[in-house]
């Protein structure tokens, strides 16, 4: 297939109906896993992604620990299943990049300092995958992460901006992302600290600082719904309502 | 009193001296660390919903013997850093030979962080009266982040059950909990602190478990 | 430590003075590269091979060719294969064994450099439509890592695919010929420390750094490709300056070296 077979755009929609700047639809739910210490699974349109966080605990192989915080581990996996030729069990050269890339955009806000010699395990399977699976993985690993109850200076929240058919589009859907011309995945704190920013493909330095706003505008958005997520699942814990304001 | 359910990053003053337990103060205004309950009173807490126990210096904790070596004990307290036991910290003088004699590994015990040093080495010991090992009752788990309820302003609610149920109970830091009494008052004492535990971060607590012992001892009489 | 080289809380704080005073330990400026050689053909047994000298880093790049089955879903585009290795003699941070997180993401993104800007053309390495084209296989070797291995890898794999004849005779496949290049990618990496950036960054340099990013620039002055690595964050104007820096500085790498 050739990039010219396929048409991105009609009457200014892409492919699922999307404007240029929409994200794809995200549900996010917290806690789904009873023996990890927190969890969150994911749908970022047709990805979904479950993320478990172990720890602080103590690490093995004991050499790896450190004497003045915790280390950091992630692990990014696909299941074999998860995308159109069955992929072979097991880390591969993408799996560890990613790995090494998630894990550097979530390092910067935790507070590693409080759990010397420990570790802290992100361990993040991709269930089914349609482009864009790295930022959904890391946003799920940072609302796992606070759920563990591990603390941290902010949020991360990840999206990607591409470019298809000479357009800037948010958040790239499979097609877009196979035969699009550049793919542009960040990670940031709610104040626009960036921590996790990678490129592929071709921009202008224009096109670039586009392509960086705009993936911007979608961690901020997703960051609202990380929050919402959080904190809906506490006000759910919260006991008969009618108490609430009662005494105290 | 305000209270508020704040995620890592979430402003909560801008005043820098209102930073209390689990928050972080930059550029002179105060954040939160963690995902929980932010509770407003002069200085601001959050107190989180999960977490792990990180042993404090004169924490009264439960451990469990997994190792014996030649003058240690080691103890897991529920935490990422095992606790060591050290043979002087037993409150006889006992020989390194005869340590398996008096704990063994899967033994129970009622210990007291004795020292935390800067990499998390945590020493235990078992000199005082209340401590030792733990022969009959129950022991139950319940998260760490509840055990200040567990005890209650100036330990409030903790004496209430003791006298309400008839129950010697032990309180860990670290979430372990030891009951010992009739056989109907653990059943009691425990369901009563899983509810204190599971309703642990809502208002009007203490009148809701009295009101649930009044009703349960009710029942039963 | 596997990863990281060590630093003395001694050098650190001379490292920081130095920033604040607005120096480089070495006497460069923030955006200055370390003096710069490329020595072509240096493996008479490759196809291609280039030996890069970033200051006193030394990265030995060689390229092998050999026909082999395309990729289904491109049948008529020759293959790119990227691999770095880490060997034990670069450093005594390198460890023996299967490639490290460090030493797949250096190959990856020599790879995603060479890849985006199409600067071979694959096309014109396809033999038999679906059933044989050219497999290029870009082998890294770091030789010495005193610092910016990854500017010195990308450099010595476009350099090497520059001098890479196609070994057509010893397959019967006609006459051997150059390797067609379209482009010439050039990676720029400079690191954050205490709000400066610095390009080129030594050993000590980025060990003290906490984040680093690397742009890939082709000959047009776009951007192809982009990785930020390390545990620190990055100011959206950060990101932008560093862009506009590296697209300066490829263009005099590129004018200079390779642009014959």
């Amino acid at each position: 297939m050739d990039e010219t077979d396929i048409t991105f755009f009609k009457d200014g929609f892409r492919l699922d109906g999307r404007r240029a700047e929409e994200l794809r639809p995200v549900k996010m739910e917290v806690g789904v896993l009873a023996r990890a210490d927190g969890s969150c699974y994911i749908e970022m349109g047709g990805n979904k992604v479950i993320a478990a966080v172990y720890g602080p605990r103590e690490v093995h192989p004991r050499h790896l620990q450190e004497v003045t915080r915790a280390i950091v581990r992630y692990r990014y996996n696909m299941a074999s299943f998860s995308v159109e030729e069955r992929k072979r069990p097991g880390p591969d050269r993408r799996s560890y990049e990613l790995s090494k890339v998630s894990r550097e955009a979530l390092e910067p806000v935790i507070l590693t300092s409080y759990f010397p010699r420990s570790v802290i395990d992100v361990f993040v399977e991709v269930l089914q995958a349609d482009a864009g699976t790295r930022t959904a993985g890391i946003n799920a690993a940072a609302v796992a992460l606070a759920d563990a109850g591990i603390p941290m200076k902010s949020m991360i929240s990840a999206c990607a901006a591409g470019k298809v058919d000479d357009t800037l589009v948010l958040d790239p859907m499979k097609e877009e992302d196979n035969f699009g011309q550049a793919d542009l995945p960040i990670a940031m704190t709610p104040n626009g600290e960036i921590t996790l920013i990678q490129m592929d493909g071709g921009l202008t330095p224009d096109e670039l600082h586009q392509a960086v706003e705009m993936a911007m505008k979608g961690c901020r958005d997703i960051y609202e719904i990380q929050r919402k997520c959080l904190v809906e699942k506490y006000s759910q814990l919260e006991a008969p309502a009618e108490e609430v304001h009662a005494c105290e | 009193m305000d209270r508020k359910v704040v995620v890592p990053g979430d402003l909560l003053s801008e005043e820098a001296k209102r930073s209390g337990e689990g928050t972080f103060v930059k550029d002179g205004k105060v954040y939160s660390l963690l995902y929980g309950l932010a509770n407003y009173r002069d200085r601001i807490n959050v107190i989180p919903l999960a977490g792990k126990y990180v042993p404090a210096q004169g924490d009264n904790v439960i451990g469990i013997v997994k190792d014996i070596t030649f003058s240690n004990w080691i103890v897991d307290i529920n935490s990422p850093y095992d606790g060591l036991l050290h043979i002087s910290e037993f409150p006889k003088r006992i020989e390194s030979d005869e340590m398996s004699k008096y704990l063994r590994i899967g033994s129970s015990l009622m210990t007291k962080v004795k020292d935390v040093d800067p990499t998390m080495k945590v020493e235990l010991t078992l000199n005082d009266r209340k401590l030792g090992l733990i022969k009959t009752g129950r022991v139950i788990e319940i998260s760490h982040t509840r055990v200040p309820r567990l005890i209650g302003k100036g330990g409030s609610m903790i004496s209430m059950l003791k006298k309400e149920v008839n129950c010697s109970i032990f309180v860990g830091q670290n979430g372990r909990i030891w009951i010992n009494g009739g056989a109907e008052d653990m059943d009691l004492a425990i369901r009563t602190i899983l509810l204190i535990e599971k309703e642990a971060h809502t208002n009007g607590l203490t009148d809701r478990i009295v009101d649930f012992l009044k009703k349960e001892k009710g029942a039963r009489s | 430590m596997p990863v990281s080289d060590v630093l003395s809380e001694i050098k650190k704080d001379y490292l920081y003075n130095l920033v604040l005073k607005g120096e480089r330990a070495d006497g460069r400026s923030f955006e200055q590269y370390r003096e710069i050689s490329i020595e072509k053909n240096v493996v008479r047994k490759a196809e291609g091979s280039a030996l890069v000298k970033l200051g006193q880093t030394q990265v030995l790049v060689g390229v092998k060719m050999q026909p082999g089955e395309p990729f289904p879903d491109t049948p008529n585009r020759g293959v790119i294969i990227t691999n770095a290795e880490l060997v034990p003699l670069a450093s005594p941070t390198f460890e023996p064994g299967p490639p490290s997180e460090v030493g797949i993401e250096l190959a990856r993104v020599v790879d995603r450099g060479v890849r985006e800007s199409k600067a071979v053309d694959l096309e014109a390495l396809c033999i038999v439509p679906g059933k044989q084209v050219w497999i290029i296989f870009i082998d890294v070797h770091i030789l010495d890592d005193c610092g910016n291995i990854l500017d010195a890898s990308s450099l010595g794999a476009i350099a090497a695919l520059l001098t890479t004849r196609v070994p057509a005779s010893k397959f019967d496949l006609g006459e051997d010929y150059s390797l067609p290049i379209k482009d010439i990618p050039i990676a720029t990496t400079a690191i954050e420390f205490g709000d400066v950036l610095m390009f080129d960054p030594d050993v000590d340099e980025q060990s003290i750094a906490n984040t680093r990013l690397t742009v890939i620039t082709t000959a047009s002055g776009n951007i192809c490709g982009m990785q930020k690595s390390g545990k620190g964050t990055l100011k959206q104007e950060q990101i932008y300056r560093i862009v506009d820096i590296a697209c300066e500085k490829a263009k005099e790498i590129r004018e200079k070296f390779l642009e014959a």
